[in-house]
């Protein structure tokens, strides 16, 4: 029960902080992807099986949100949480480095993933060119990788202090 | 780093959550995910803006659907209207064929005095292929023991081919001329000289008893004699492939092709004499 509570708390935050306050949190129209870094958070954290879980259900809610074609977020977040939570044995979440490292893999493997699937299904793309690299996705990927330390040492901060409730 | 053990099914999970998104990708779920979307957007803050966003969504995924719907319906159609072209193009083939196979017939040349009985061949011994064979008419269309068998080659010709030796009812056995029974008088053509052909079970006839002083070569035509009794006189029978070098005083001998077997052998023509009154009709 307490897992689920935890698992739903931190939906919660992470849907409330992507899709409501990205027009407050962003800088030059340029916000980070705060749900790409739960799910690597989950995955060092909590290993594959919540990580994915989670990912495949913020998946869903960002293509639901979303004009793309429904269910590319859903396989990228699941693939992206499989894979840090496989990871989980080898890096250290407490490590700046390792946060970092981890979420520039994730960036680059959502980036490819995401290309890859419109490459296969380009009737859905809309403006969205894949394997293009613009100066935006960059600048989203930098911002990312940036805010990353924060995000880890906020959940880290909050889980140490809710350990007793979850 | 974590030390926790995951749970044994977390691999399959991973596969299924993978495959799900897949499906969801492959059904293509956007158009009813929006709509679902805008209209709960609307239940939440309901505007004009979200209502026309309602109703933009419900109109493209309706006439997705109604697409969809023609599309089908149309490919039926298609479908049915294939299925009546290919029954049509195969009744035009047989007619075509039949229609061939009539002009080939009308071309046939005729023979004065007596009338053409076409037949189907139905029997034909692999074993006694240059001997005999059978067709598919006797006695209930007017065929005896005796008449001429002749067969239509492409320009419309009739060749000699052989003789009904027995009569059934709806059956004839044929000797063909290359039966080593046969023997037939003929001619070489447009020389005027008379001798026999006899059979001896291939394609291929014995052309025997021309006169050793006569001027016979390769290529020359065999016709009918009018020495002969049951063919009409003058109808072509083979060619010449080989004369015999060997020096004799009376006669010589040559090898000739038959003409009947050039093709195919389909059918047969029986030639009736009209002027008899059926007088050796087999009994």
């Amino acid at each position: 029960m307490k897992k689920v509570i935890y698992y739903l708390f931190f939906y919660a935050v992470f849907c409330l902080l992507q899709f409501f306050f990205g027009r407050y949190l962003n800088i030059g129209g340029v916000f980070p992807n705060f749900i790409l870094i739960a799910v690597v958070y989950l995955g060092l954290s909590r290993g594959k099986m919540g990580a994915q879980t989670m990912g495949f259900l913020y998946g869903l809610t960002w293509d639901s949100f979303s004009t793309d074609v429904f269910g590319v977020r859903a396989i990228m977040f699941t693939l992206i949480g499989y894979f840090s939570g496989a990871l989980s044995k080898n890096f250290d979440k407490d490590q700046i480095f390792a946060q970092i490292t981890l979420v520039v893999a994730a960036n680059i493997i959502y980036w490819l993933g995401f290309s890859l699937l419109y490459f296969v299904i380009p009737d859905g793309a809309g403006s969205y060119k894949p394997f293009v690299v613009s100066v935006y996705g960059s600048l989203k990927i930098f911002f990312t990788v940036l805010i990353t330390p924060v995000v880890f040492f906020a959940l880290n901060a909050i889980t140490n202090r809710g350990r007793k409730y979850f | 780093m974590r030390d926790g053990k995951e749970p044994r099914y977390t691999n399959i999970v991973f596969f299924v959550l993978l495959i799900t998104g897949f499906v969801f990708i492959l059904i293509r779920l956007t158009p009813p995910v929006r709509l679902i979307k805008n209209f709960i957007y609307y239940a939440a803050y309901p505007n004009v803006s979200a209502a026309n966003q309602i109703f933009q969504t419900a109109g493209d995924f309706a006439q997705n659907i109604k697409s969809m719907v023609y599309v089908r319906q149309e490919n039926i159609f298609y479908k049915q209207k294939n299925q009546e072209l290919v029954d049509k193009l195969r009744n035009y083939n047989e007619m075509k064929e039949q229609y061939d196979n009539l002009a080939h017939l009308l071309a046939v040349e005729k023979i004065k005095g007596s009338k053409s009985v076409f037949a189907k061949i139905t029997a034909r011994e692999p074993s006694e292929w240059y001997q005999w064979l059978i067709i598919n008419k006797g006695s209930a269309a007017g065929l005896y023991d005796g008449l001429p068998v002749a067969v239509v080659t492409d320009g419309g010709r009739l060749c000699a081919a052989g003789r009904i030796v027995e009569t059934n009812s709806f059956s004839s056995k044929i000797a063909l001329i290359t039966n080593i029974l046969s023997s037939t008088p003929v001619r070489i053509k447009g020389k005027n000289i008379s001798c026999l052909a006899e059979g001896f079970n291939s394609n291929l006839i014995k052309i025997s008893y021309i006169a050793s002083n006569e001027n016979i070569s390769v290529g020359d035509e065999i016709e009918i004699s009018p020495l002969s009794s049951a063919f009409p006189s003058g109808m072509p029978v083979g060619k010449i492939i080989s004369v015999s070098s060997a020096q004799s005083t009376d006669f010589k001998t040559a090898v000739a092709e038959v003409f009947f077997e050039s093709d195919a052998l389909y059918e047969a023509v029986i030639l009736v004499p009209q002027d008899e009154n059926n007088s050796g009709q087999n009994k």
